[in-house]
């Protein structure tokens, strides 16, 4: 009965292994322009559909047709690639990057790149920020150990994250997760801290209606990630950030009355600001937070006359 | 004596403007602000004077109460349109006047120009906030020369015209000419001033970068002349002005303009085609070796430039009708 069992189980031991050793097999890649799907290898052949920029490919089988190779590729079904269930067929193969592409991890940034300034430019590709995105996640994906990984990954979430700021605007909030894989996987590294910065968004009141409570709470989260991301690039900004939102409180208690809280508000936004002056003496910053000690020492509203103007920093 | 006495103060009554400058308190304002007929916040009001306006004289100062007023000479405009001007004198809060004698002014005002400039960046920033910026800026530069941040402060205001100037040029049919000759050309005088004041400097450099706009075609309207041309003055900036932060820039721009010829010369012309090629690929090998790694605050230019030379070696086309205004 035992051995039955074992002769049994063995064949299916087998399969399953064959079949994790021919996905291990399978090779990822990316196109880095946009192509039709064939039906068969050769320019001549059925289009089936589209493929994008960045969109993620399986390699399955290698031919030639025309003169020139072809690769069969299964693509993943993909909601930003607007692939709604997986599809397969053959694609020109000179545009298609393989992590065995030498230099491949340069050239799908450099195309990621390319495509976030065509997003940037009036008049630009539509689609183009969409491009950017999946091309910049191809990059850790298909090169995790290149020097660029984090950077793609980085960019792909703050893409991703822009974008659905957007989305928010109308009514839906923005996804935090792509932002904490940059913070998990790369922990420690400017991408993480600059997640970091990006995520401090959602803690922000939409608007402040001139009470104290929000900026309050807003200046202790940007002194906080200054203080606990002192190598970021983003960590002057936040104690810049900090500042004015102390400097912001000066005018509001004032408004309400209480003095105490107004001159310890001015005392906290410029001990922040002078801290941002020595902590940047080469950047805008410096001057920035010149400016504002002068504005401060002469008590030259900030909140208030930013309200007159209808802005909000 | 007394006639040395009385000829001195003559000379001085009847050429004052032979005063240095240094002598005069000039400066700016980094608030928008109310000009008063009297040192009093009831007192009539003259005009709203804006952020960088030119202060050319800090007449007197007074206090009242507890409220430190100027009375100032300020620049205000007549005309936006036609950039006409007027000087009026009157009472402002001191606070607002950053002076040629104010403790650290060239920093507060430059600190005031970034914020504007940001302002006029944001979505709903504050109105006319990138003149503001441009102005403030300027007045840096004007009072403040020896200031380390005097050449950056005039090299960010003659960009911002520039820049403002650019996209008014872009809204006009003949920005599609494509002889950059048949268009009216960017007003350079502030970044002739720039090279001239600060030469082989940063600034200088990307002043430099900028003016290279009114060489290039409208469109190229698939002609291959342009793309020559503006590959050949790309590469010119960069021979010119290696240290330039817009170096790598501009042999990226050169070797794209010579990818783009490879498919405009097309079969018929094989030869041109090829030699395109190779200089396509040297000058994407140069920018690659010039470029710094990719970073959020560096350039991007060796990942382009190696996707470039990919391009290439595979005969995948660059340039298509849409870039065509690249």
């Amino acid at each position: 009965m035992v051995t039955h069992w074992k002769i049994l189980t063995l064949p299916i031991l087998l399969a399953l292994l064959t079949a994790t050793a021919f996905s291990a097999d399978k090779e990822r890649a990316t196109l880095i322009r946009e192509d039709s799907l064939y039906a068969s290898a050769g320019a001549n052949a059925q289009k089936l559909s589209p493929v994008g920029r960045g969109s993620d490919l399986t390699i399955l089988e290698r031919g030639n047709a025309d003169g020139q190779p072809w690769v069969k590729i299964s693509m993943a079904a993909d909601q930003q690639a607007q692939v709604s269930k997986e599809v397969t067929g053959w694609l020109p193969a000179k545009a298609v990057i393989t992590a065995s592409t030498p230099t491949g991890d340069q050239i799908v940034f450099g195309q990621a790149v390319d495509s976030e300034h065509q997003a940037e430019e009036r008049g630009g590709r539509k689609g183009a920020a969409q491009d950017a995105l999946r091309l910049y996640s191809r990059v850790p994906e298909l090169f995790p150990g290149s020097p660029l990984a984090p950077e793609g990954m980085w960019r792909a979430a703050d893409i991703r994250w822009e974008l659905g700021k957007a989305d928010f605007r109308a009514g839906k909030p923005p996804e935090e997760k792509y932002l904490q894989e940059v913070i998990a996987k790369f922990p420690q590294s400017k991408q993480a801290d600059l997640a970091a910065f990006d995520l401090l968004e959602e803690k922000m009141c939409p608007e402040w209606r001139g009470q104290a409570d929000c900026p309050l709470k807003e200046s202790a989260l940007y002194e906080q990630y200054a203080h606990e991301h002192p190598q970021s690039p983003k960590a002057a900004e936040a104690l810049y950030n900090a500042a004015w939102r102390q400097a912001a409180l000066v005018d509001i208690y004032r408004i309400e009355n209480d003095n105490a809280k107004s001159e310890a508000a001015r005392k906290k936004a410029t001990t922040l600001a002078q801290e941002l002056q020595r902590l940047s003496p080469q950047s805008d910053w410096k001057p920035r937070a010149v400016d504002l000690i002068y504005k401060l020492d002469k008590k030259i509203p900030v909140f208030s006359a930013a309200v007159d103007a209808g802005e909000m920093k | 004596m007394k006639l040395r006495i009385g000829a001195l103060l003559l000379a001085i009554s009847l050429f004052p403007w032979t005063m240095p400058a240094q002598e005069k308190e000039q400066g700016t304002l980094i608030d928008e602000v109310t000009m008063y007929v009297s040192p009093d916040l009831t007192a009539q009001k003259l005009a709203r004077a804006t952020r960088g306006r030119d202060v050319p004289l800090v007449m007197e100062h007074t206090t009242i109460g507890n409220q430190a007023w100027a009375h100032v000479l300020v620049v205000v405009d007549v005309d936006r349109d036609r950039e006409t001007t007027r000087q009026i004198s009157g009472w402002v809060p001191a606070k607002y006047v950053v002076s040629n004698s104010t403790p650290n002014g060239d920093q507060i005002i430059f600190g005031e120009a970034v914020d504007s400039e940001q302002q006029a960046e944001q979505r709903g920033g504050r109105k006319h906030a990138a003149e503001d910026a441009m102005r403030l800026y300027y007045r840096l530069y004007e009072y403040f020369p020896n200031s380390p941040l005097a050449g950056e402060a005039l090299w960010h205001s003659a960009d911002i015209r520039w820049q403002l100037e650019k996209a008014d040029v872009r809204m006009r049919p003949s920005s599609r000419e494509m002889d950059p000759n048949l268009r009216v050309p960017i007003d350079d005088e502030n970044m002739k001033l720039v090279m001239k004041k600060f030469p082989h400097t940063k600034w200088s450099d990307l002043a430099a970068y900028d003016m290279i706009d009114n060489k290039l075609c409208g469109s190229w309207k698939g002609e291959t002349k342009c793309p020559e041309k503006e590959s050949e003055l790309y590469e010119k900036y960069a021979r010119e002005h290696p240290e330039s932060p817009k170096a790598a820039e501009a042999l990226f721009n050169a070797a794209w303009r010579q990818a783009a010829l490879v498919q405009m010369y097309g079969a018929q012309h094989d030869k041109e085609r090829d030699k395109a090629r190779r200089k396509a690929t040297e000058l994407a090998q140069e920018a690659a070796s010039k470029a710094p790694e990719a970073s959020a605050t560096g350039g991007d230019w060796k990942p382009r430039a190696m996707e470039l030379i990919y391009t290439l070696q595979q005969g995948i086309p660059t340039y298509t009708a849409e870039a065509d205004h690249k």
